[in-house]
């Protein structure tokens, strides 16, 4: 057989358990294990490499949902959406989605909710570097591109918006001490929160936005311009802009049009 | 620049200990960094393997190049190393002597090849274009298996061998693998070792496995175990006291326990020439 189909079988029977025994032919029986379990242990191995990164990727969603449901949830998820990248931190993206598709959780879509920001924890920490922000430039703009001035958050900005209080949920399953930080029980599930992460050099910030902070955050993110900022913000704006340039949430302008 | 030496024991990098390192630059005679989580040019995984380079000799250890497999190579993940490796200088880059894509597929896991001439050609156009690609001599490892193919006519070390000589590539010897394959498939490990060609071997690697009871599995998750030392002892005997590094990945100790796992073996190194 040649070299190319042996493998499409082999990795077939990795992530479709129903290809075991097409695989199983390839293989010798020897000693106590027989060609089956011999494959079996390298689906269970690759299952395994898999199950554990997407575990370290969502530790607050396993502890939400138990070893158990998380292991059967990810096993499924690992067979319908096999890596097709070399790269693995690439892997695990749409495991919110594929949970959302439970019967189990769908009166506890405040987890998927976690589990979507411990993906974009995770989108924000693999983001590449940015040049630091340089604001000195604001000051000599003509009236034109005034006009189209327009700001950016980080490249790393995710900026959620949930219906749970994610962030609140998140913290109270970390070890550290976190000044705000509540315990489970103390928390309401019905407040909803909007949060923005992003990664700022080696730190990862994750943030609890207020109202009018998050507010402010979307209309730069949706490229509204200064003129619209001004309009939708009115008094409140050289307060928010100032709390914006304080927190690193502003990283540059452009006074072009947005592509 | 010309690459640092590695000499003696060194251990593998794991996230868990980047920042402790850079914080106390402890006495480490090597590190090997595994390439493919720090592939990504401008990211803060990148950041780190520059710096941590900056401080100690290092190897890039791969997983990802699918030496093995049918697939076409991929593209981007080849001009990431080269760009790493440009970067950092790393003394060799290794990888396995196995298969991890096909179909589209990426397993992020160490499949086992046939054992065959065929193979054996397939594997060493395959290495001889990586090498062309990276511009790099190459070094290849063997790895734990749990099963044998039908159509296998070879043993695990005529292949070895034969694939490193014809692609005129180094060996990276996984002292524990050999056990674990040896075990697992009823073959004297002492054989692989002495059929071995000692001027290809560049390095060793030791590892702990786990007993299944009914197989061996190679899981880097605890200490050396003893019948690896002992193998370890023959192969420093015929092959000299190489560079040798210890792997751990999964319940991942302390680095103290860690580099206490890299005295021992430079204990066992002093035992064998003693
Ligand atoms: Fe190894």
């Amino acid at each position: 057989m040649p070299l190319l189909e042996l493998q499409q079988r082999l990795i077939s029977a990795i992530f479709q358990r129903d290809q075991l025994a097409a695989a199983a032919n390839l293989v010798k029986t020897q000693g106590r294990l027989n060609s089956e379990q011999r494959v079996g242990i390298y689906r269970n191995s690759a299952h395994g490499i898999l199950l554990d990164y997407l575990e370290s990727l969502y530790p607050v969603s396993l502890e939400l949902v138990g070893t158990e449901f998380f292991g059967r949830a990810a096993h499924n998820f690992i067979d319908q959406a096999p890596p097709t990248s070399p790269f693995l931190a690439e892997y695990g993206v749409g495991f919110a989605e594929h949970l959302a598709q439970l019967p189990a959780l769908q009166e506890l879509m405040w987890i998927v909710e976690v589990t979507q920001l411990e993906w974009a924890r995770h989108a924000a920490w693999h983001t590449v570097n940015q040049a630091s922000s340089d604001f000195t430039q604001l000051e000599t703009l003509s009236a034109q591109e005034q006009a189209e001035l327009r700001f950016q958050l980080p490249h790393s900005a995710q900026l959620l918006s949930s219906t749970a209080p994610i962030h609140s949920i998140w913290l109270a399953h970390q070890t550290e001490p976190y000044a705000d930080k509540l315990s489970f029980e103390e928390i309401d599930l019905q407040t909803a929160e909007q949060v923005l992460i992003f990664r700022e050099h080696r730190h990862l910030h994750q943030i609890s936005l207020n109202h009018d902070d998050a507010a402010f955050l979307k209309a730069v993110q949706n490229q509204a311009t200064m003129n619209e900022l001004a309009e939708q913000f009115a008094e409140q704006l050289p307060w928010l802009f100032s709390i914006a340039l304080q927190n690193a949430w502003l990283t540059g302008f452009t006074t072009t049009q947005p592509v | 620049m010309t690459p640092n030496p590695i000499l003696g024991c060194g251990i593998g990098l794991r996230f868990q200990h980047i920042d402790q390192i850079l914080a106390e630059k402890p006495p480490i005679p090597w590190l090997e960094i595994l390439a493919d989580n720090y592939l990504t040019p401008g990211s803060v995984q990148q950041d780190y393997a520059l710096e941590i380079a900056e401080y100690y000799p290092v190897t890039l250890h791969g997983v990802g190049m699918s030496l093995g497999a049918s697939d076409p190579f991929n593209e981007t993940y080849f001009q990431r190393l080269k760009a790493l490796a440009d970067r950092i200088q790393p003394a060799w880059i290794s990888d396995h002597l196995c298969w991890t894509s096909a179909h589209g597929w990426v397993s992020h896991d160490l499949l086992p090849l046939p054992y065959t001439e065929a193979t054996i050609k397939h594997v060493v156009q395959r290495i001889r274009e990586a090498q062309d690609r990276l511009e790099r001599r190459l070094v290849i490892e063997n790895v734990s298996s749990y099963l044998q193919y039908q159509q296998s006519s070879l043993t695990e070390w005529e292949f070895i061998t034969a694939v490193a000589e014809e692609a005129d590539c180094k060996i990276l010897l996984d002292v524990n693998n050999i056990y674990v394959s040896a075990f697992n498939h009823d073959f004297d490990p002492c054989k692989y070792l002495d059929s071995i060609p000692i001027e290809r071997v560049q390095q060793f690697h030791l590892a702990g496995y786990e007993d299944k009871g009914t197989h061996l599995l190679d899981t880097h998750g605890a200490k050396v175990s003893d019948p690896v030392w002992g193998l370890y002892a023959l192969a420093l005997k015929r092959f000299g006291a190489l560079p040798t590094l210890i792997e751990w990945d999964n319940q991942i100790p302390s680095l103290e326990e860690l580099l206490a796992e890299t005295h021992k073996a430079m204990e066992t190194q002093i035992y064998a020439f003693a």
